[in-house]
Parts: C-alpha cells; sequence; structure tokens
C-alpha cells in the first residue's frame, strides 16, 4: 500500500498521518540512530572506563577521566586554546570570505557559475594534498620566505607554529564559509540598498546599516559551520603545527592512535561535543535576534 | 524653455546594445506632480534612476534648483525615491524606517523620531511604529515608504510605479492620498507609470515616453485633445484610426473623401476620440452638427457589447474597424450586427499624423 493512498482511506485520519510521517522520517532516524546516537553513546560509556595502558580497558567504572580531565591544566588549556584558535580562524574565514561571498551573490549569468566553480574547486581535492600545498608556501625555503629574502627581508616562522595553522585552516574552510553565506544572502535586495542611498546612506553606511544586517543568517551559519569544522579539524593542524601545536582535536587523534588511551579520547571527543552544542545555541539565539 | 526647478537636458542612457533612453528634454517647475506615462521598457525607470543618482546618465544633464547634479552620488542629491517593490529594510521597525533618513542626516534622535511619527500620521499608521514590515499588508508597506520618502523633506519625489502592486481598490485610494500629500506639502514630484488613467487623474503633466523618447509633455487635456504624435493619440485615451492619403485638407480614405484642419500630403492616420463619433442606423435622424464642417463616413455593425449603462458597437467602416459607444436610456433594443450604419464627426475632432510607424 502506498502512502497515498494511506492519507485516502477511510479511518482515522491521525494515525494515517502518523503513519505516513513515520514513514518518512523512519530512514533518517534509522540513519542518525545507528551512525550517530549509538557511537556517542558508545563514546560516552568509554569515556567512564578505566586505561590499563597499552589500549587495554578495565572493567570497573570511573570518574577519573573526568575529573582528571577538567582539573588538569593542561587540558584546559587545551580546550581554551582549541576556542580560541577555532574562532580566530572562524573570524578570518568570514573577513576573507564575505567580500567573495558578496561579489558572487551579484554577479550574474556565465560569469557567476565560472566563480563558483571556482569556490568549490577547492573541495575537490582532499584537504591533506591542500596542506601539502601550504607547507610549500609557507615553509623556511617557501614561496613566501624565499620572494622575502630576494626582496632583501628577514624570513618569517610561518610553518610548525599556530600561525601556519591558522593561514591554512582559514583557506580550507573559505569553500564552506561561502557557501553558508551566498545561502543566507537571501534577503539582500538591491532594491533596498538604493533606498537607503536615496535617504542619503553613504556607501560606507549603506554597508553597515543594511548589507551586514540582512546577511546575518548567513554570517551566522557560515560561522557555526567553519568553527564546528575548524575545532574537529586535525590533518592540517597536525601538518602545519607540526606536533608544536596543540589542539584538542590533535590531541584526541594522538590519545587515541598513538597512546591508546581511549577513555582519554573519549572523554575529549564528548568534551568537543558539549563545545558543539553551545556553539549550537549561540547559534540559534543569535539567528533568533537577528530575524 | 524656461528652466524650471528639476531640469533635464539631453538626459541619454546608453546600454549595450540599446538606448534605453534617448536625448530627454524636461522641465519641471517647482511643486509640480509630473507623470512618465508608457509601455513597458520605454525607458521610464531608467530616467527616474538617473534623476535619482542611481544608474550614471551616458550623456546630458539633471539640475535641481540650479545646481547641476549629474554626477552626484545619489546620496547626496536630496531625493525620495518610492519603488513599486516598496523595498522597506526588514530588519527595521516602521519607526525605524522612517527615521532612517533623517538619521544619515544626523538630525538629534529626539527630533527625527517626533517627525517620523508625524510623517506615520501622515499616512495614518499610528499605532503601527513598532511593527515589522513584513507584519504589514501591501498597502500599509507602501505608505510606510512613502513617510520614509517624505520625512526627509526631499526637494524632489520619485514615485516608480508605487501602486502597481495594490488591489484596484487600494490604488485609488492612494492615488488620491498622493496626490492630496503632494499638493499640502507642494513637493516637487515625478510618478512613473504605464496606467494612463493614473497619469491622467494626478498629475498636473504627463511627459509620455516611448522607445526611450520623449513623445509629448502636456497637460492631461492637452494629451487628449492635442496630441503630438500619433503614438500618444493612440496610447493616451482610446482613438479610431483611419489610414488615407492626404492632399492639403482633403484626406482620402477608402475612396471617400474626408476633410481634416490643416493640410498635409501623403500617407496619413486619421485619429478620432470613439465618443466623438457619432453612429446613426437607418431610420434614425442625423444629429445636427450646426454649422460645423463634419466628416462621415457608412460602415456595418459587426458586434455589439453590452456593458451596463453604455452599449459598445464594433463597426466595419471599408475594412477599418471602428469603436463607438451609446449610452443606454433603458428600454431600447440594441443596433443589431449586420445593419447598416453611418458615422459622423466633427472635422475639428479629426486628428491627422504622417504614417510613419
Ligand atoms: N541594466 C540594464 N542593462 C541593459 N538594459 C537595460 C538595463 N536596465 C534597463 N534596460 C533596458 O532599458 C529599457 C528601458 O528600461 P526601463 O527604464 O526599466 O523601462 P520602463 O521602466 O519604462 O518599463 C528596457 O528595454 C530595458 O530592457
Ligand atoms: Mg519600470
Amino acid at each position: 500500500m502506498t502512502a497515498a493512498t494511506m492519507i485516502t482511506a477511510p479511518g482515522s485520519r491521525t494515525s494515517s498521518i502518523v503513519f505516513l510521517a513515520t514513514l518518512l522520517l523512519g530512514p533518517i532516524i534509522a540513519v542518525n540512530g545507528l551512525a550517530f546516537i549509538m557511537p556517542v553513546l558508545n563514546l560516552l560509556m568509554l569515556s567512564f572506563r578505566e586505561s590499563l595502558g597499552g589500549g587495554g580497558l578495565g572493567d570497573a567504572y570511573t570518574l577519573d577521566n573526568w575529573s582528571s580531565t577538567l582539573v588538569d591544566g593542561f587540558y584546559i588549556e587545551l580546550i581554551v586554546q582549541s576556542i580560541l584558535t577555532s574562532l580566530m580562524i572562524t573570524i578570518l574565514t568570514l573577513v576573507a570570505s564575505y567580500p567573495i561571498a558578496l561579489y558572487l551573490h551579484r554577479a550574474q549569468g556565465r560569469w557567476r557559475t565560472i566563480l563558483l566553480v571556482l569556490v568549490i574547486s577547492p573541495l575537490l581535492t582532499s584537504a591533506v594534498v591542500r596542506t601539502y600545498g601550504w607547507i610549500a608556501i609557507l615553509a623556511d625555503d617557501g614561496l613566501i620566505n624565499n620572494t622575502l629574502k630576494a626582496l632583501g627581508a628577514d624570513a618569517m616562522r610561518l610553518l610548525f607554529n599556530k600561525v601556519g595553522v591558522v593561514i591554512g585552516l582559514t583557506e580550507i574552510l573559505m569553500p564552506y564559509m561561502i557557501l553558508a553565506l551566498l545561502a543566507g544572502f537571501g534577503r539582500l535586495d538591491p532594491r533596498v540598498e538604493e533606498a537607503a542611498e536615496t535617504l542619503g546612506a553613504s556607501p560606507w553606511k549603506v554597508f553597515w546599516r543594511i548589507i551586514v544586517p540582512l546577511t546575518m543568517p548567513g554570517v551566522a551559519l557560515g560561522c557555526l559551520l567553519s568553527f564546528v569544522l575548524a575545532v574537529s579539524s586535525f590533518i592540517t593542524p597536525k601538518l602545519l603545527g607540526g606536533g608544536r601545536v596543540f589542539l584538542l582535536a590533535t590531541e584526541i587523534y594522538d590519545q587515541a592512535i598513538v597512546t591508546l588511551n581511549w577513555p582519554l579520547a573519549a572523554t575529549l571527543s564528548m568534551i568537543i561535543l558539549v563545545i558543539f552544542g553551545a556553539a549550537l545555541v549561540l547559534y540559534s539565539r543569535l539567528l533568533r535576534a537577528v530575524l | 524653455m524656461q528652466p524650471g526647478f528639476l531640469s533635464i537636458r539631453s538626459l541619454t542612457k546608453r546600454y549595450e546594445t540599446m538606448v534605453a533612453v534617448d536625448d530627454l528634454n524636461l522641465e519641471i517647475a517647482k511643486g509640480e506632480l509630473v507623470a512618465f506615462l508608457g509601455p513597458s521598457g520605454c525607458g521610464k525607470s531608467t530616467s527616474l534612476r538617473m534623476i535619482a543618482g542611481l544608474a550614471p546618465a551616458t550623456s546630458g544633464t539633471i539640475s535641481i534648483g540650479g545646481k547641476d547634479v549629474t554626477q552626484l552620488a545619489p546620496y547626496r542629491r536630496d531625493i525620495g525615491l518610492v519603488f513599486q517593490s516598496y523595498a522597506l529594510f526588514p530588519h527595521m521597525s516602521v519607526l525605524k524606517n522612517v527615521m532612517f533618513g533623517l538619521e544619515m542626516r544626523k538630525v538629534p534622535a529626539a527630533e527625527a523620531e517626533r517627525r517620523a511619527r508625524e510623517a506615520i500620521a501622515m499616512v495614518q499608521l499610528e499605532g503601527r511604529e513598532d511593527r515589522r514590515p513584513a507584519q504589514l499588508s501591501g498597502g500599509q508597506q507602501q505608505r510606510v515608504a512613502l513617510a520614509r520618502a517624505l520625512v526627509i523633506q526631499p526637494s524632489i519625489l520619485l514615485f516608480d510605479e508605487p501602486l502597481s502592486n495594490l488591489d484596484a481598490k487600494l490604488r485609488d485610494e492612494m492615488r488620491s492620498e498622493i496626490r492630496s500629500i503632494q499638493k499640502r506639502l507642494g513637493i516637487t514630484s515625478i510618478f512613473v507609470t504605464h496606467d494612463q488613467v493614473e497619469a491622467l487623474s494626478m498629475c498636473d503633466k504627463v511627459a509620455v515616453l516611448n522607445g526611450g523618447r520623449l513623445e509629448q509633455l502636456g497637460t492631461p487635456n492637452d494629451l487628449y485633445e492635442r496630441p503630438a504624435t500619433a503614438f500618444v493619440a493612440s496610447f493616451v485615451g482610446r482613438t479610431n484610426r483611419l489610414s488615407g492619403v492626404a492632399e492639403g485638407d482633403c484626406i482620402s480614405v477608402g475612396g471617400k473623401a474626408l476633410r481634416a484642419p490643416g493640410a498635409s500630403k501623403g500617407k496619413v492616420e486619421l485619429m478620432v476620440r470613439p465618443h466623438r463619433m457619432v453612429m446613426t442606423a437607418a431610420g434614425e435622424t442625423m444629429p445636427d452638427f450646426g454649422s460645423e464642417p463634419i466628416n462621415s463616413i457608412d460602415g456595418e455593425i459587426r458586434d455589439v457589447y453590452y456593458a451596463g449603462d453604455i452599449l459598445h458597437y464594433e463597426i466595419d467602416a471599408g475594412g477599418q474597424v471602428m469603436s463607438v459607444e451609446r449610452t443606454t436610456s433603458g428600454g431600447e433594443t440594441p443596433v443589431s450586427p449586420g445593419s447598416a450604419v453611418n458615422l459622423t464627426w466633427r472635422v475639428a475632432d479629426t486628428l491627422v499624423f504622417g504614417a510613419a510607424q
């Protein structure tokens, strides 16, 4: 029996709607349950297990992972640094992407298509490849430093420190930011900007009083996406940080793959999840405020 | 031509493929409400946008109150613009929308608010100051747009088809409201429309545009009674057309000789307003035009439409279709299709144009 006949079938209308809803939502509920909720619950359980070293797990449940993580200065610093670095990357990504998105939003016809392809094309190569590209550019004898040296200036340390991580992640996140911004630019209307102009607003005023407020939904979405991706990315920080930049995601990777302390990795993962939750709450608050 | 408050000289706008506005010359006096009337795509909006500074002119000059503003950015021009799409700021309340222009002019907040509330009252939206535009109906939104443009007391107020998105009843209401506010404040205004009723009923003068060119600028009565071109005659009000060949003031139409005021030569088009033509069926008495010279042609009724107080006849006069109206006095039977009739009108009511098109 098809869904359509269910709706028109005589009998309880409500129950058939409930059935249809279940039918339509079923797949996503199943996927989410199996691929997201279950693993997260698994991680949560794991974070209360004892680590025996070398990847072994104790049978007893304990609060040790949580208590040691939340009082250990190293981990608190790690959490704070991860959040701050991700925020910084998010803001830089926004600043770099906003003009591009605005231009793209206004471009028309073939030109717009070409630009859009150019914006998306980095996503066609893996972040690893792009990160190696950045290493070639930022290294001590890379493009930038060689240019600086050729100009007689002092070389700068751009790799294996936070500067490199921030530069690399900013570029890697830009396509996501631009797409999110474009998706949220629907309320922009050239007529509205023109109305502001005729009312005496200089281009500067039009930008801050009209364009920025109207694009806030896009900005909020782009920032949420960038922040989440920045906090959770580990390949780029690992390669560009050269093991000297410590962030939550790289630490989780180290604990899970190198040290084999799965309970600690699970605890840190749960902390990231809490950070995401907070970002999501902030996002919905912001969205409600601007709409 | 005497320089007006708004003076437009040789204004031209060229896009890559076409000329949107072609050598427009126009003088508008202070306090006048002038309509830009023309079919869609004739360059009305483009002209308005050049006056507002939103589209740069290819050549020509615009001056307001004797000051050349052609190169001035829109925000330095002191012009109010009301858009067809309202173009309100969706993220601001009605009050903030109306205050925006005052804020940009650095009017102190308290005074700005007082003036904004006054303007809101003028468009009868008291009590809705805190609403967002999305919470208002189309008509109310256009009132906000009007208040927002009025409150800055611009030297010129421009309207770009502001009533096109409203329903007929609201449109009538807004028309008279805009007109009375404009008169009261004495703001020099241009009202763009493709609706001739709107242009003729509201405005002091009407500029008829066609294909980027100004066909005629005149009072509604001028346009109707003394159209300068065949386009104006056919665009403003309804007309019956007859093609013929002129020789002096005598015009031969399908073998029949008609007369027209003034002399012309070669192929011409005659135009007569439908209500100036009198239809006489067989057995009816010819109306008396006194000593005035008249034209007369024969035809046959093709169709009759009943429209309440008037009967609308379509008449085939030697292959050219004329329409004529008769007011009904009740109880009479319409002249039936197929009947032979005679159409008569004054020579003075005959308009002659060279058959260019
Ligand atoms: N930005 C533009 N680029 C190219 N052609 C345009 C542009 N804007 C308007 N036009 C053309 O100029 C002509 C006049 O347009 P417009 O002034 O909007 O007409 P109206 O307002 O009288 O309907 C139209 O044929 C239109 O296609
Ligand atoms: Mg237009």
